[in-house]
């Protein structure tokens, strides 16, 4: 984005010089009245369209959330915080914040190591580095709606990746993947990792461009070898994105609800149950509405308590989006 | 970045980005493959026979369009304001707007299906594309914000000299070199709004008001369990997002990355 600022500010520095000169005497009075000129208007269509409803989304769950209601009836009870105490002691809940944790954790990490190498394998002089970019950032363009059945399909009992384990004589492995708790959210989060690792890459990619070709030749005339050069300074230099992709991977995973509701809903037996999947399920086929908006708060105090640690790393993160964005 | 000097060594590097890459493509490959299973074309002649079919597509299409022109309108219109105009508590509102910048959108769920229910304001656009657009604009009010500020003064106050108010100003100074950024707001939206499956899951249950997101599930309700049909289905959604990507891929790489790094 860096590079489109400098253009716009390049390609706006051409004012006509006949009216800076005739503009002379007048100049003060006008930037006066250019900086009284009432902006609030402006800003108010955004204000009411964004602020507007999002805040009364809060606010309304945060009513809600005091309520034993099924958002229907006319009979709304003010039960205090019970729904919190109820999600506090709900092991189905400290199950979502386990799986958010694990999935990220392995998400985050499989993304970040993949994303760096496919950079730096790409950064080197192969063939049609064009066509494997296109290939693997075609996922990250796909909406996981449409790639669920896809995913249900490859890893059901009876398809493909069964028949591809029995083909190549590793048949004892092949089991219903989707349908056993141990294995249900691997699925959810190789699904994952194909559908997001493109954004890495490419943040990553464009990291990767910016470091020094000088440091490499240097490195490499004093008997550096590729993978030592790739470790001492391709990752550290990278080490803003590595960052921001930390803080936001954590709240994207907060934020899940397609992947696990169209590949799993959230099953077997809650094993893939993620927050937003479990709201959904309280607020809509259970019409707990009460209960949802609760957890919706506590989702909604997790992701402002990500935030906060991710504008305490600000100037890191920004580093990584000049070098990322240009 | 890495360095092969020996024929050896190239084709090593080939096949290690081969067999990298080759992982991304298997999804779309059992997709095709699938799609083909059974009666080959005929899955395809039966998706596309579906009288509905064209309804899911041309719902998408109103409600990006909607979406995008109104998230386009707000973000223009505040970024010019927090950029250049003076606004008392400025930086008060900006925080305001920025705070939703992290809102998981399932926290809309809850109030937005209830008052769906009391209001019965179900099938319609508005539903989706008034919340839709709610979550886009702060992120798209900060890069756009960042980019007009880049626009130096002395050419808005030399407009106004020649006689220009705010507003022939913005139109004709301010608005033509934005274009840029317009454009990476426009594919994220696009993006966004053509990709999006909670807001119409809860909002559009109609057949006739469904958007394509849906069409799987709805391929799984009509046709039980032939998946090639699904699978055909699945296929038929996800051409136009790839050709457009195709066509734009420099805009889509650099606005979704963008859009990553909120």
């Amino acid at each position: 984005m860096t590079d489109m600022l400098t253009k716009g500010g390049a390609d706006a520095s051409v004012p006509s010089t006949g009216a800076g000169a005739r503009s002379h005497g007048r100049a003060p009075a006008s930037r006066r009245r250019s900086m009284r000129a009432p902006g609030f208007p402006w800003i108010l269509p955004a204000l009411v369209v964004s602020s507007g409803l999002v805040y009364f989304c809060i606010g309304y769950n945060g009513w809600v959330s005091l309520l034993d209601w099924n958002g229907i009836s006319p009979i709304q009870t003010f039960v205090g915080l019970d729904n919190y105490v109820k999600a506090f002691t709900d092991p189905i809940f400290w199950g979502t914040l386990q799986h958010t944790v694990v999935y990220f954790v392995v998400t985050y990490v499989a993304q970040t190591v993949l994303g760096i190498v496919l950079a730096v394998l790409l950064h080197s002089r192969v063939r049609l580095a064009g066509v494997y970019k296109v290939i693997i950032f075609v996922p990250v363009i796909l909406a996981p709606a449409i790639m669920a059945p896809v995913f249900r399909i490859m890893f059901a009992g009876d398809g493909p990746v069964n028949d591809f384990l029995a083909a190549i004589g590793l048949g004892f492995l092949t089991q219903p993947w989707l349908a056993q708790s141990s294995t249900a959210l691997g699925v959810l989060m190789i699904m994952q990792i194909w559908n997001t690792t493109g954004i890495s890459f490419i943040l990553f990619y464009a990291a990767i461009s910016q470091v020094e070709h000088d440091v490499i030749e240097a490195a490499r005339l004093d008997g550096a070898g590729s993978i030592r050069i790739v470790w001492s300074i391709v990752v550290p230099s990278v080490r803003g994105t590595i960052v921001a992709l930390a803080m936001l991977s954590a709240i994207g995973t907060l934020k899940l609800f397609d992947i696990p509701y169209l590949v799993t809903s959230g099953g077997p037996n809650f094993a893939t149950e993620f927050l937003g999947t479990y709201i959904y399920r309280q607020a809509v086929p259970l019409g707990d509405v009460g209960y949802a908006s609760a957890l919706s708060i506590i989702l909604l105090v997790l992701a402002l308590g990500m935030a906060f640690v991710l504008s305490i790393r600000g100037n890191e993160e920004r580093q990584a989006k000049k070098g990322a964005l240009r | 970045m890495l360095e092969a000097h020996t024929r050896r060594g190239k084709v090593l590097l080939q096949l290690i980005v081969t067999l990298l890459a080759i992982p991304f493509l298997i999804p779309l490959v059992v997709m095709v493959q699938g799609s083909f299973a059974g009666q080959g074309w005929g899955n395809y002649a039966a998706v596309l026979s579906l009288p509905q079919l064209p309804g899911f597509f041309l719902n998408s299409a109103i409600i990006s369009a909607l979406t995008i022109a109104l998230a386009l309108l707000c973000t223009l219109l505040a970024a010019f304001g927090f950029a250049k105009l003076h606004i008392r508590g400025k930086e008060f509102f900006f925080w305001v707007l920025l705070a939703a910048l992290t809102l998981p959108e399932i926290v809309l769920v809850t109030p937005l299906f209830v008052t769906a229910t009391t209001t019965n304001i179900y099938n319609t656009y508005w539903a989706v594309v008034l919340p839709l657009a709610a979550l886009q604009i702060p992120f798209t009010i900060l890069i756009t914000r960042t980019f007009m500020a880049g626009i130096p003064d002395a050419l808005i106050e030399a407009a106004r000299i020649d006689g220009a108010n705010t507003w022939r100003a913005f139109w004709h100074v301010v608005l033509p070199l934005t274009r840029p950024i317009a454009a990476a707001v426009i594919v994220l939206t696009l993006i966004s709004a053509w990709n999006a499956y909670l807001l119409p899951l809860i909002f559009l249950q109609d057949a006739s008001a469904q958007v394509v997101t849906q069409v799987p599930s709805f391929f799984q309700g009509q046709y039980n369990d032939d998946q090639t049909k699904v699978l055909a289905s699945a296929v038929i959604t996800a051409i136009p997002i790839i050709v457009a990507y195709l066509c734009l891929q420099k805009l889509f790489e650099r606005g979704l990355s963008a859009g990553a790094l909120k």
